[in-house]
């Protein structure tokens, strides 16, 4: 079964489904609350900023990964040679 | 009547050619995965060993001593020191980049298996076809590089130590 959740952009992976939505909304409030919860225990804006960044990249990483295995296929086909 | 019948007989005897797709030097050569979206998954996973590298080598070789940096070593080596997390470090800097080089060379690398003589069953010929495809072989090509620092590091840290 294929599954048709994304869609690529360049580098980017956009919801084209309900579920896709639902885990574009869950990664975005995960890494707010990965913001808060830093921002809780450093003593500076750029603490927070530095610690937040490798988060916020792993975040990323995981949801390109679920959107790269659930991507949903082009309409026209291209064959490669 | 009779030009029917003759027509008929020649094109019973006609010869049909014998084309060998072996031969054939104009293939579509299918590989195993799309090149495009392996080079987009390969951004994504080479992008935070990168960017820890980034920071070791601003911090010790261009001595560049910012909040910034410190910070990406003081994580990754809480993350040594907390129990069951010690595997992320590990995980993130060799694993990942293996992964991207995996997942491009399959992008590009075509195999194709022929059989050289019908007669000769064990007589066989193997054509490898490499797709110059930029993006892919740049992200092998970095995948590479990180994952040989990162091996030449932990070799020079055991001798280091065991002397």
């Amino acid at each position: 079964m294929k599954l048709n959740w994304f869609t690529r952009k360049g580098i980017i992976y956009w919801p084209v489904s309900v579920i896709g939505w639902v885990l574009l909304i869950v990664a975005v409030a995960f890494a707010v609350y990965r913001f808060i919860a830093i921002d809780m225990l450093s003593h500076s804006v750029s603490d927070t900023l530095i610690n937040f960044v490798f988060n916020l990249l792993l975040i990323g990483l995981v949801y390109t990964i679920i959107a790269w295995f659930t991507e949903a296929k082009p309409k026209t086909g291209t064959a490669e040679s | 009547m009779k030009d029917k019948d003759e027509f008929l007989k020649q094109m019973e005897n006609l010869k049909v050619p014998d084309v060998n797709p072996a031969e054939h030097q104009k293939t579509v050569k299918m590989a195993i995965m799309n090149a495009e979206r392996s080079a987009v998954l390969g951004v994504w996973l080479i992008v935070i060993p990168c960017y820890f590298l980034l920071c070791v080598f601003m911090y010790y070789y261009f001595h560049v001593h910012i909040n910034w940096f410190t910070a990406m070593f003081t994580l990754l080596a809480s993350m040594d020191k907390t129990p069951g997390a010690a595997f992320w470090g590990p995980l993130i800097l060799v694993v990942l980049p293996i992964i991207c080089i995996i997942i491009n060379a399959l992008a590009i690398v075509h195999v194709q298996v022929n059989k050289l003589d019908v007669q000769q069953p064990k007589a066989r010929e193997r054509i490898i076809t490499i797709k110059i495809k930029i993006w892919n072989i740049l992200l092998i090509l970095l995948s590479l590089a990180v994952v040989l620092v990162f091996i030449n590091y932990v070799m020079v840290l055991n001798i280091t130590v065991k002397n």
